[in-house]
């Protein structure tokens, strides 16, 4: 969130790395109307010419490995710790089986305790596996299997969570992008396309919600007492403390659609403010937890698709900063010989 | 997917061939029409593709918020106590019997699987000898709890 001093000092160096399509870029923000046209003139034949530049704008590998490590590190987080009731439907009789379509489709059987065993054991080694960043494209497309599969298994007994639909094009859009290290600053479009993807769904994720809410809700979703039902059902403090004053939780219904609905936003803003909305979101989700203890885990980690990891990474951004200073160094310094 | 061999390395940017954006875009579109498709008139059959209605329902300001328990006879004990409704102990969550009503309405045998999975998980503990299902109700009145709630017995099993 403290970005305005840190996008002030990255803008010399993003000037020498041709900035025009790459993304989060301060694109047209701060340029001047000729530029702007010109850039749209060229985005325009570009478009023609090679598909629609925005949704392959290149990324550096050195994002790709650390949104990897988070993303992988949170499988196996997730199927150890956070979401392990589909392990132990295992142990529930077949006849609580309900089979969903991809389940129908793919002829996947009940559980049983040797099938969730492998699943939990395999989608863990398979992600460690993708951690060390050998053989990405095998060690992604095996933890995508193992979890998606591990999910089913979870969703396939009658209750399905809304949260986890958007993770699985996670998981199947970063073995497209093959070797990333976090040395690495080459910029690449396969790379450029995963991070676009993961953001549409992050945020269709919203939007779609909003539209889910009138759906089933009605348009009288935004007056009615879900949130009360929620927090009655979670009994939190911080729930308790709302539900003493009820407008608070009547105006959060508000809000939270007017956000969902406003979220595509995100695509046309500058960086600086991209990163303000995606902290708000964090925010968001915070507030959410702290009232009705849900948090939508999957969903936080792709968030970060949206931020420049490698800036914050302490190793790459110091080198970003050693790059772009000049190239006459001083032979050795008093920190670096002891 | 062999992309390192369609990726061609220039100074700063490797590029994606024609080819493979055309395949990524054709799958990009595929996934949103089943997204779109999903929310509009998928259900929650269709995951990952089923629509995204977290809190999505409307409740009434003055109705009621009604919540399962189900309850337990351990071994000839005749106490009906509460049992857990987790995963670790009936290999199912709450809202997975909940969502299961009308058949296990039907069908309260269906009570006696949850026994038995409960001596898989916890053998240690006694085994269950009669299961229930038990509906609590809190009432609401002007969007807050009145704080009343009432009780009801649903289904049992054995049956009584």
């Amino acid at each position: 969130m403290k970005a305005p001093g840190r996008a002030g000092s990255e803008r010399p160096a993003r000037n020498q790395n041709q900035p025009a399509d790459s993304q989060n870029q301060p694109d047209r923000s701060q340029d001047s109307p000729g530029a702007r046209s010109r850039d749209w003139a060229a985005w325009g034949s570009g478009w023609l010419a090679r598909g629609p530049g925005w949704l392959f704008a290149p990324v550096p590998l050195a994002r790709v490995a650390l949104l990897r490590r988070a993303v992988y590190a949170f499988v196996i987080i997730d199927v150890l710790f956070l979401h392990t009731s589909g392990y132990y439907h295992g142990w529930a009789d077949p006849v609580w089986y309900q089979p969903l379509v991809m389940g129908r489709i793919l002829h996947l059987p009940a559980a049983s305790v040797l099938l969730v065993r492998v699943l939990r054991v395999g989608s863990v080694l398979a992600a460690a596996l993708a951690l060390t960043g050998r053989v990405p494209r095998l060690a992604g497309w095996a933890t995508a299997v193992g979890w998606i599969w591990f999910q089913y298994i979870a969703f396939a007994y009658g209750k399905v969570d809304h949260d986890r639909g958007d993770f699985v094009i996670a998981l199947l859009v970063l073995p497209l992008i093959g070797a990333a290290a976090v040395g690495d600053h080459r910029r690449s479009e396969a790379a450029g396309f995963a991070f676009r993807a993961i953001q549409l769904t992050a945020i269709a994720t919203y939007f779609l919600s909003a539209w889910a809410k009138i759906r089933f809700g009605g348009l009288g979703w935004v007056n009615s007492a879900t949130m009360v039902r929620a927090v009655v059902r979670r009994q939190t403090w911080f729930g308790d403390q709302l539900l003493h004053v009820p407008w608070t939780l009547h105006a959060f219904q508000w809000v939270l659609i007017s956000l969902e609905l406003a979220s595509p936003l995100i695509f046309f803003v500058a960086e600086r403010w991209r990163r303000r909305m995606v902290g708000g979101w964090y925010l968001f989700h915070a507030i959410t937890y702290a009232a009705i203890t849900i948090a939508f885990w999957p969903h936080l980690v792709m968030l970060l698709a949206f931020l420049p990891l490698e800036q914050y990474h302490p190793v790459t951004a110091a080198r970003r900063a050693r790059n772009s200073r000049p190239r006459v160094r001083p032979a050795t310094t008093p920190e670096t010989t002891s | 997917m062999k992309v390192s061999g369609e990726l061609r390395a220039e100074p700063e940017v490797i590029r994606l061939p024609a080819g493979a954006r055309g395949r990524r875009m054709l799958a990009l579109l595929v996934v949103t029409g089943l997204f779109l498709a999903g929310t509009v008139a998928g259900t929650d059959n269709w995951w990952p593709f089923g629509p995204w209605r977290m809190y999505a329902t409307s409740t009434p300001p003055s109705g009621s918020v009604y919540s399962l328990a189900i309850q337990v006879r351990q071994g000839a004990d005749p106490t009906w106590r509460n049992a857990n409704l987790t995963p670790t102990s009936i290999g199912l969550t709450r809202a997975e019997v909940e969502g299961r009503m009308p058949r296990l309405t039907a069908d309260p045998g269906m009570l006696a699987t949850l026994a038995r999975s409960h001596s898989r998980l916890r053998p240690k503990e006694p085994p269950w000898s009669a299961v229930r299902v038990v509906r609590n109700e809190a009432l609401l009145a002007g969007g807050t709890p009145t704080g009343q709630v009432r009780s009801q017995t649903l289904i049992t099993w054995p049956a009584p």
